[in-house]
């Protein structure tokens, strides 16, 4: 494996496994070396310092994101409001924000609570579990159907589409085996594309549900929405459920399975939040900032500009190294130390501007209540010994994360 | 101390709300809403608190 940035040509890979398991330092290396980089193989510009991206961030109307290259991710329209740019965006997000606010999210804290104690009552007596898959998976999704409205018994039916769009290999292995690599990608597409198509059959079903029988849930709101007196249409309505499931399980899990592999890999630190469970809150503000599990977003230049003297063409693909801004020892003091008690700690995490994340409250909320109903009930964990977590690229999802803890 | 917050750099963070209630609150959106513009000495901290916490630099303090 050469040097991230490469030595020679300066240019960044962002398949680094470094990048996935452990970010911080490739960070460092590469906002210090080139600040605006090149991304290899691509050749795309990649942004790195903090005052950069939250400047990206805020100018939609530069970096924009209408991408005619979309990440291809089983949609036949652009994900509603996400890919969509102000002032057609505002609209959506008038009409979105209010159920997704801070208050609006509280009311659903019971019921994940409820949900996060169902799921360590089922392993808890084990003393061991994979993480990933026994609690960082199902409690984002649990979360996501008390929001719409939708049954739990739904669940794996749920968990299997969005296996099927977000890591086709995993879930389908036998159709990948022995294919040559210029066909991996088009089999991806296809698997995608199939379980996209069931997810919109899933929500087409929910749509004429809530027509006929309207209840007091957010699919019932989004079915009977106007905007400017206009209904919502079929497609927007289906455009954004494609959003809240594709943004709201995954990144959600990530970031439970970055916290915890970040809090068994540091005892210290753990046992403070054990001891002081009123440290949370701020420790869910400094784990996203170090771990920034949605570490990297894309953008489309829409004009030439230059960015710290770098030149960026109109047309090109630009990524927001998220990651790399949140360590940024240029704008956070001790950067590179994990404080829980930071007092200033404006990550980007969430992003910012006008695509700031929808699901920023919700994502807030079920990361503390996970947060604390876990450590109450096993404080006491760590890495299985012998074993290696894994993360994936991309979203930095601990894909494998074998615990052990003492049975109490 | 005076707050002041520009509503157009709002993008509805929360944090402000969040760290500084008493100064602080939000409107349906979860965009912020400044209580009152003069803030007694005992929640001067808190005020700082939000405005430096804000991702937007929508707030702005102003010691008396």
């Amino acid at each position: 494996m050469r040097e991230n940035p490469d030595p020679e040509t300066g240019e960044v890979s962002l398949f680094d496994p470094e990048l996935a398991t452990c970010p911080q330092p490739v960070y460092a290396r590469i906002r210090t070396r080139c600040p605006v980089a090149r991304a290899a193989i691509t050749g795309s510009p990649v942004l790195t310092r903090y005052a950069d991206v939250l400047w990206a961030l805020r100018h939609p109307e530069i970096f924009s994101s209408e991408m005619e290259l979309q990440m291809a991710l089983g949609t036949e329209r652009p994900m509603i409001p996400q890919q969509i740019d102000p002032p057609a965006q505002t609209r959506y997000r008038k009409l979105l924000d209010p159920h997704f606010s801070r208050k609006k999210m509280e009311e659903l804290v019971p019921a994940i609570r409820r949900h996060a104690n169902a799921l360590i009552d089922k392993f808890e007596d084990r003393g061991e579990c994979e993480f990933d898959q026994a609690f960082a998976v199902p409690l984002p999704c649990t979360a996501f159907l008390s929001l719409c409205g939708l049954p739990l018994a739904d669940l794996d039916h749920f968990l299997e589409i969005k296996d099927g769009i977000i890591r086709p290999q995993n879930i389908h292995p036998e159709a990948f085996e022995g294919l040559p690599p210029d066909r991996l990608m088009e089999t991806a597409k296809e698997i995608r594309a199939q379980a996209g198509r069931r997810l919109y059959e899933y929500f087409e079903k929910v749509i004429d549900d809530r027509t006929e029988n309207p209840k007091d849930d957010l699919m019932n709101s989004l079915v009977h929405a106007q905007i400017d007196g206009e209904q919502l249409t079929r497609s927007e309505i289906l455009d954004i459920c494609f959003l809240l499931l594709l943004a709201g399980l995954d990144t959600v899990t990530a970031t439970l399975g970055c916290n915890i592999a970040y809090l068994a890999a540091n005892p210290d630190q753990r046992r403070r939040i054990v001891e002081e469970p009123a440290l949370i809150p701020g420790a869910v503000e400094e784990l996203l900032r170090w771990e920034t599990p949605v570490a990297a977003v894309p953008r489309v230049c829409k004009r030439d500009v230059s960015v710290n003297g770098f030149e960026i063409k109109a047309g090109e693909l630009v990524t927001l190294l998220i990651g790399a801004a949140n360590t940024d020892d240029g704008h956070f003091e001790e950067a590179q130390a994990v404080d829980f008690g930071r007092g200033r700690n404006i990550h980007l995490a969430f992003g910012g501007g006008p695509h700031r994340c929808l699901g920023s409250h919700l994502a807030r909320m079920e990361l503390q209540v996970a947060m604390e109903e876990w450590h109450r009930r096993i404080p006491e964990y760590r890495i299985k010994p012998g074993e290696t977590p894994r993360f994936s690229p991309g979203i930095r999802e601990a894909m494998y994360l074998p615990l052990e803890w003492d049975r109490g | 101390m005076k707050v002041r917050v520009d509503l157009a750099k709002c993008v509805g963070h929360g944090r402000c709300y969040v760290l500084a209630p008493d100064v602080f609150s939000e409107d349906e959106r979860g965009h912020c809403v400044l209580l009152e513009e003069t803030v007694p000495p005992e929640h001067a901290q808190q005020a700082r608190l939000g405005q430096e916490n804000c991702p937007e630099g929508a707030i702005e303090v102003a010691e008396d």
